[in-house]
């Protein structure tokens, strides 16, 4: 299966970069979930409905604002999904901003 | 650890809590709502689409004798005379309240509030706000209120490990402020939990991540009894692909087809009269036999056609029609895979109708509270009482607030269950378990065991299966700093409340000896006689469980 890098801005101005499957239908959250269950338990971010009402999973996604759950898990124009914390406001930990 | 103080502590921010903390800031009392996710927007109440209510757009025919008769028959035997009396009385005050407030109801062309029928109420009386977001815009007219009422002090992060009591009464709660994982002792006089279901016990679940059942176990660790906990409704139609949208409900399948593997309309054999357009538990049960039988489709479901009344689907959901066409589920073109998916549990803290548990101290409003809708709970009937209770439990903490001099500053408080989990993960380093994987455990043991078909032998395992996770959990392994957020904590935290929650469940599943609404026994396929309650309790530590008549 051929793979998805996905580089993600963390807390303490760190990035990060995984290498998770490429799977087609996979949104940015389940593509996040991944990472989290299985590269790097330490990852931090929110999320709730997964159906696109409560807006809690909104962060940047190749460099804009959307709701992780909604979005696709595709590789943005330099060939890799690129994910920060959305820039107003404090972030508390890697995608997780304050509410 | 650090205290807080308050006059009375809402836990969970859902329309209950909200609601809960509103009519209680009517009085002098200080009110501190906290919530595990964002305040207002981590529950099931974001998804709701319609509330079923009394009000001037009632059809003639309706009545609050009407309204309860639909529920107390819906319910089995199992819904309580006082509660359903207590929702049919307050509903329409509580909704005349929320148009107040700001609520503005859908309309149709001739610019009629708009009323839409639901399988099981006799008469339409499902009402709707935002073009079917009615739990969103109940939460934005509820959250501008507690923004607006000064003795409302509002906490998001913040998730609670343990209800503490001081002589006999519930007096505060240990919590853990997520943001920098540091825990707190509030003292208060009165606590409301408002923490919703227990969707996330299961596999596929229409339920938002922090449905995890927190409050049935804070509950029982205080002392308070539990009702009927075997009784959870699972969504009978809900989409099974992609992964993405799995458990997402199909709300509109009152109008639409049912085919099992062989391209038979199956309800034909189950509910000839009614078809598909018959209660949740029903339907979810004949669906479920029909893929124990072999008749399921290759992803474990049957084929639910909506291209004959697609316009209607189009019309009335358009948010979940659009969420299938996005993700490649074409409803107007195809059938899609679906089944049963955990959505909501009739069981719950045992209340009385100013919503106060047996525990002095403590109440409970919406999903966490039992009794209301007993065995079966009629579709819109849980936003209802969310805002019907919320006001209630709201209302009554303030009173008994109010008459107690003082919060008991000084008292100590017992606690035995935080104490504990703070240790473990304050020496977890050493650990080997990972959280994420023992909630993912709880979750398939539920699905397997716990599910819409259940059996003696299978109720046995799932007991067996759970003592072995709450085993792990004390080695759990947490590989991020606990100086700040970690959802690794958060993962832990939760498993430990669901362990509790998910023994409750099976526990009262194999008492009930019978199969009544929506605990389906196979080895007891039939309904007794006579309607009795399931009461859960933990009494010196050890889980205990009776049954009980009328409640
Ligand atoms: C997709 C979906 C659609 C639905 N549609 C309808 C409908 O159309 N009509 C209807 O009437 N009902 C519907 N329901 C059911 C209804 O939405 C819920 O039963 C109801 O909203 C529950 O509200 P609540 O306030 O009790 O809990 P919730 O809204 O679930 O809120 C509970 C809150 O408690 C917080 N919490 C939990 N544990 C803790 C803890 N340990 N510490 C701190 N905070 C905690 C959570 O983060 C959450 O914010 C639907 C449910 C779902 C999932
Ligand atoms: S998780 Fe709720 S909008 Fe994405």
């Amino acid at each position: 299966m051929s793979q998805l890098v996905v580089k993600i801005d963390r807390s303490e101005m760190r990035t990060d970069q995984y290498e998770i499957d490429l799977k087609t239908g996979r949104t940015v959250l389940e593509a996040v979930e991944a990472i989290y269950n299985h590269h790097d338990p330490s990852l931090a971010y929110r999320y709730s409905c997964r159906t696109g009402l409560c807006t809690t999973c909104m962060m940047l996604i190749n460099g804009k604002p959307g709701l992780s759950c909604m979005k696709m898990a595709e590789p943005g124009e330099d060939g890799v999904l690129h994910l920060a914390p959305l820039p107003k406001g404090r972030t508390i930990k890697d995608l997780i901003k304050e509410v | 650890m650090d205290e807080i103080t308050t006059d009375i502590l809402v836990i969970g921010s859902g329309a209950a809590g909200l609601a809960a903390s509103v009519y209680a800031a009517e009085s002098s009392q200080q009110i501190l709502v906290i919530d595990k996710g964002a305040i207002g927007r981590s529950g099931s109440t974001v998804g709701a689409v319609q509330i079923a209510s009394l009000g001037s757009w009632s059809h003639r025919e309706d009545s609050l004798d009407a309204y309860q008769q639909d529920i107390r028959e819906s319910g089995r035997g199992l819904s309580s005379p006082v509660l359903t009396d207590v929702l049919v009385q307050d509903i329409s005050a509580r909704l005349e309240d929320l148009l107040q407030w700001g609520l503005k109801l859908d309309k149709n062309e001739h610019n009629d509030i708009l009323v839409a029928a639901t399988s099981g109420h006799t008469t339409p009386r499902s009402i709707s706000s935002k073009k079917g977001k009615t739990g969103l815009a109940i939460l934005q007219v509820l959250t501008k209120r507690a923004k607006n009422s000064s003795n409302i002090k509002r906490w998001s992060d913040v998730i609670t490990l343990e209800l503490v009591k001081a002589n006999g009464r519930v007096a505060g709660a240990v919590v853990l402020d997520l943001k920098e994982n540091k825990s707190y002792l509030i003292r208060c006089k009165t606590v409301i939990l408002a923490t919703g279901g227990i969707g996330q016990l299961y596999p596929t679940t229409s339920n938002p991540a922090q449905s995890t059942g927190d409050g049935f176990a804070l509950s029982l660790t205080a002392g308070a009894a539990l009702v009927d906990m075997e009784q959870i409704q699972f969504y009978p139609v809900s989409l099974i692909h992609p992964s993405s949208l799995s458990g997402l409900c199909l709300s509109f399948y009152h109008s639409a087809k049912l085919y099992n593997r062989n391209g038979e309309r199956f309800m034909d054999k189950y509910e000839p009269e009614t078809m598909e357009n018959t209660t949740r538990d029903k339907l979810a049960i004949a669906i479920a036999s029909e893929v124990e039988e072999g008749l399921g489709t290759p992803g474990g479901g049957v084929w639910v056609d909506a291209t004959g009344n697609i316009e209607e689907v189009k019309r009335q959901f358009h948010h979940e029609y659009q969420l299938c066409l996005d993700r490649g589920v074409d409803l107007a073109r195809k059938q899609a895979e679906a089944g049963p998916a955990a959505h909501f549990i009739m069981g719950g803290i045992w209340i009385d109708g100013d919503a106060a548990s047996t525990t002095p101290g403590l109440y409970a409003a919406g999903e966490s509270a039992g009794g209301l809708h007993g065995g079966n709970r009629l579709g819109n009937n849980a936003l209802s009482e969310c805002i019907v209770f919320g006001a209630r439990a709201g209302k009554a903490a303030a009173r008994e607030s109010a008459r107690m001099k003082s919060i008991m500053a000084g008292v100590p408080l017992q606690t035995k269950k935080a104490d504990k989990m703070i240790n473990v993960i304050s020496n977890s380093e050493q650990g080997t378990e990972r959280s994420y994987a023992c909630k993912k455990a709880v979750q398939a043991l539920m699905g397997e065991y716990v599910g819409v078909v259940r059996s003696t032998k299978g109720l046995l395992q799932a007991k067996a299966e759970i003592k072995v996770i709450e085993e792990k959990l004390d080695q759990v392994k947490i590989t991020s700093s606990l100086d700040f957020y970690s959802k690794e904590i958060l993962d832990y935290i939760e498993a430990v409340l669901m362990v509790t929650t998910a023994q409750a469940i099976v526990e009262a599943a194999l008492t009930r000896k019978e199969s009544r609404g929506a605990h389906h026994n196979k080895n007891f396929p039939e309904q007794l006689t006579e309607a009795k309650h399931t009461i859960v309790k933990v009494e010196n530590g050890k889980m205990t469980v009776q049954e009980e008549g009328e409640v």
